[in-house]
């Protein structure tokens, strides 16, 4: 088992290097100056005039140099020479792997569109900031996977047993309507209905009985806090507790807010926050249960075609223990494989879905830094999404492969 | 209990019936009983006739004479102030007047007063070229931006949207093959340098690769190959989702091939004296394709949905803001609905519901008849999960 784990762990490293090339030759397209600013931020005390939207031609530290181009400035060539930019290729190559596996992913930019809707992440290190967003979106990670489960294992194993029949028709018809349905419209309507129908008076916040207008601690919030009534009418809080930071973009000890407010032994807000975290949840449910229905679905057909259920029913045990005990669970290897992936896919956010319901997960961070509708795309906060996301994706696959193998003898021993 | 599903009914597996006089082309016979099995299946027929439907649409938009450019069909009005109005001839203007009086200048379009620019559904098709929906703009719409009814946008998108995931999807299918079918082949080498290329492929995260390759091409250049921005744009978005998804593909027709390789009938030609192009030609492709049929069928309608995404989290695809693509024109409207749902927290409540409700519902269809011909293909394709 170990010589399996350490044989997978050194198929890991080539990946990792090759999705990293593949980032540096994308970074090396970049102009000089965009790579400065995703490494420093701006305007930085190296070379605020290295990016400069308003420098026009002619003008600046650096005459007849065209808009935001470069020139040999002894700043500018000092902050090449630190980025080891005036280093042959490979050598840069080398400095940039060297930096994507130490987690040095550059500066949120001071200009970018991220750093203009958050203003608190201006000029933060990248790494920061998404290890502050990344706990809710594994908490609404895990919520949803579990409300997929709890839906598309009975159901599945339901399709499989009438098949073709009604049920499985509906089942089918159903799941389609998830995949085929876009994320952001079920998303809206979703909101727009609760909005209009508990006539919640702010827009697109959910309303819950401790926090009225749309408060949410983790969230933005429209109003001014504190809300009154907001902690569920306990002690008349009037600001954020010591353990939340930042206007309630991340909590401590853990993070995880649920999590962190139970340590903090206040259970109805991990109770609310729980509570706000349901309607995504679902919604993310519904547009992604058609696949693991599927695969139950197909992997039970599959079971059920077999010597040892036939037997079984030729025992005379009954239907609904040959479906529940034989077939059932020797169907579930292919389950878990699909959701240990789904869940990987998961923690890679959901930009659409926080962006609609305002949660602070990596999603909406990577919804704000690719607006380059609102200003200038952040380019080391979308490279390091890609770099973290990878990294999820990696080793999600390696703690699934290891689960099958420890499910399935024939594939560790094989 | 249901009695047990049995491979021996299926006809795959029993020859074909032989009519006396003339010998029945086997592959002409395998149509027909794919045909067959696809005929009994409902829901696949229904996706059938809706990818039909829109088809049909899309060779309609073409044979107009009508480029997209010339969208414009609505023009904001002077409203009377008597200065110049931005309509160019041909262009139907939006004013304010209220029901039962006259309007300012003739021909001029009715629009309610609460809401000035914003032109309500109508069956009358009086003003406009575009047909019996004339569905509209809307306030926010900054200057320059195309205004053009829902209908129109529709019809114009539907050949980008098929033009843009069949090349998406077919690019991605072709070279996927290629490499699938080489590293299944040869094995080896060739096989692990292939995987390991796909593994990494995998790993990145699809929408934010096809955003970095958009961005940094866009931080560059603005034209590749000499092409119109918007060409460029388009094109950048078809390589860049092709780059994503061509490893799916690969894995897929090399685990198929991995499969074939080693079934009897495939080693019966061998020994019968096939050649190896023929056995490959002959037995390997033709029995390791059809997944990706069935995969290709289930892309082509993930692809509206991801450019929507893209456009929903405002990326910027396209040169113009209303491009007449469903995807673009569903997200966009989804965010004034929004901008509209505000509003009528105020007070005054006017909700455009046709601007959603028609693109939402033909990407929705879209995506859905294409899922669903794909199920039914899977079922009518493989012997197996034949009834």
């Amino acid at each position: 088992m170990w010589l399996y784990i350490v044989r997978r762990m050194i198929l890991l490293v080539p990946i990792i290097v090759g999705v990293m090339t593949i980032t540096f030759l994308l970074v090396s397209a970049l102009p000089v100056t965009e790579r400065l600013t995703a490494v420093y931020g701006d305007p930085s005390p190296h070379a605020t005039w290295v990016y400069n939207p308003t420098l026009t031609p002619g003008q600046g530290p650096c005459p007849g140099a065209p808009n935001k181009q470069p020139c040999s400035n002894p700043v500018y060539q000092r902050d090449l020479h630190d980025l080891g930019l005036d280093q042959p290729v490979p050598v840069q190559w080398g400095i940039y792997i060297f930096n994507s596996l130490t987690f040095q992913w550059g500066t949120v930019s001071n200009h970018s569109s991220a750093a203009l809707l958050i203003p608190s992440i201006k000029g933060l290190p990248v790494i920061t900031v998404l290890s502050w967003y990344l706990p809710n979106t594994i908490e609404l990670a895990v919520l949803s996977l579990l409300i997929i489960l709890v839906i598309s294992i009975p159901l599945g194993n339901l399709a499989a047993v009438n098949r073709n029949r009604p049920v499985d028709q509906a089942a089918r018809i159903m799941s389609f309507s998830g995949f085929a349905l876009p994320g952001f419209l079920l998303a809206s309507l979703v909101l727009t209905g609760v909005v209009i129908g508990v006539g919640s008076n702010t827009g697109y916040h959910v309303f819950t009985p401790w926090c009225p207008s749309g408060a949410t601690l983790y969230g933005e919030f429209t109003g001014s806090w504190p809300v009154s009534s907001c902690f569920g009418g306990v002690g008349g809080a009037t600001s954020y507790p010591s353990w939340i930071h930042n206007n309630g973009i991340y909590s401590t000890p853990t993070g995880f807010p649920t999590v962190d407010a139970l340590v903090h032994g206040m259970y109805w807000l991990a109770l609310d926050t729980i509570i706000r975290m349901i309607l995504p949840a679902l919604v993310i449910a519904f547009g992604t249960i058609a696949i693991l229905l599927r695969f139950v679905r197909n992997s039970m057909l599959e079971v059920m075609n077999l010597d040892f259920v036939r037997t079984a029913r030729s025992e005379g045990i009954p239907e609904q223990t040959v479906i529940k005990r034989h077939a059932g669970r020797n169907s579930l290897n292919v389950t878990i494989t699909v959701m240990g992936l789904l869940f990987a896919f998961f923690i890679g956010g959901f930009p659409i879905i926080e962006d609609v319901f305002s949660l602070n997960g990596v999603g909406l961070m990577l919804a704000y830094s690719v607006q380059n509708s609102s200003g200038p795309i952040d380019f080391s906060l979308v490279f390091g999404s890609t770099l973290l996301f990878t990294f999820i994706v990696v080793f999600a696959n390696i703690i699934v492969d290891v689960l099958y193998a420890y499910l399935d003898p024939r594939v560790r021993l094989g | 209990m249901e009695p047990m599903e049995s491979d021996s009914i299926s006809n795959a597996s029993s020859p074909a019936p032989l009519r006396r006089g003339r010998r029945p082309n086997p592959q002409i016979e395998q149509w027909k009983r794919t045909w067959y099995f696809l005929r009994r299946n409902t829901l696949a027929i229904v996706g059938l006739g809706i990818l039909l439907f829109f088809v049909a649409m899309a060779l309609y938009a073409i044979s107009q004479p009508l480029p997209w450019d010339n969208l414009n069909q609505f023009c904001s009005t002077n409203q009377g102030s008597g200065a110049p109005n931005d309509c160019l001839p041909g262009q139907t203007e939006i004013c304010t007047y209220g029901a039962g009086t006259t309007p300012p200048h003739a021909g001029c379009y009715q629009t309610p007063i609460s809401y000035p620019s914003v032109v309500p559904p109508t069956w009358s098709a009086s003003p406009l070229s575009g047909g019996p929906l004339p569905l509209g703009s809307l306030t926010v719409l900054p200057s320059g931006s195309l205004y053009f009814s829902i209908f129109q946008g529709l019809l114009r998108g539907v050949d980008w949207t098929l033009m843009i995931s069949i090349a998406i999807v077919g690019g991605g299918a072709i070279a996927g093959l290629f490499l699938g079918a080489i590293s299944g082949f040869y094995g080896g080498v060739v096989d692990e340098t292939i995987m390991r290329i796909v593994d990494i492929f995998l790993s990145i995260p699809q929408l934010l690769f096809v955003i970095i390759v958009i961005s940094v091409v866009d931080t560059t250049t603005t034209s590749v190959f000499g092409l119109a921005p918007t060409d460029t744009k388009v094109l950048l978005l078809i390589l860049g989702f092709m780059a994503v998804w061509w490893p799916f593909y690969a894995r897929l027709v090399r685990g198929q091939v991995l499969v074939v390789r080693e079934q009897k009938y495939v080693e019966a030609a061998r020994a019968s004296g096939g050649s190896r192009g023929r056995i490959i030609a002959r037995h390997i492709v033709p029995n390791s394709v059809y997944p990706v049929f069935i995969q290709m069928s289930l892309d082509v309608g993930t692809v509206p949905l991801l450019i929507a995404a893209l456009i929903f989290l405002q990326f910027q695809l396209f040169p113009t803001l209303y491009f007449p693509e469903w995807g673009t024109l569903a997200a966009l409207s989804v965010t004034q609905i929004g901008a509209f749902l505000t509003d009528c927290q105020v007070g005054i409540c006017y909700i455009p519901w046709w601007q959603l409700v028609f693109p939402g519902l033909a990407l929705f269809l879209y995506a859905i008849s294409v899922n669903f011909l794909a199920d039914g293909l899977r079922d009518a394709l493989d012997p197996r999960l034949r009834r």
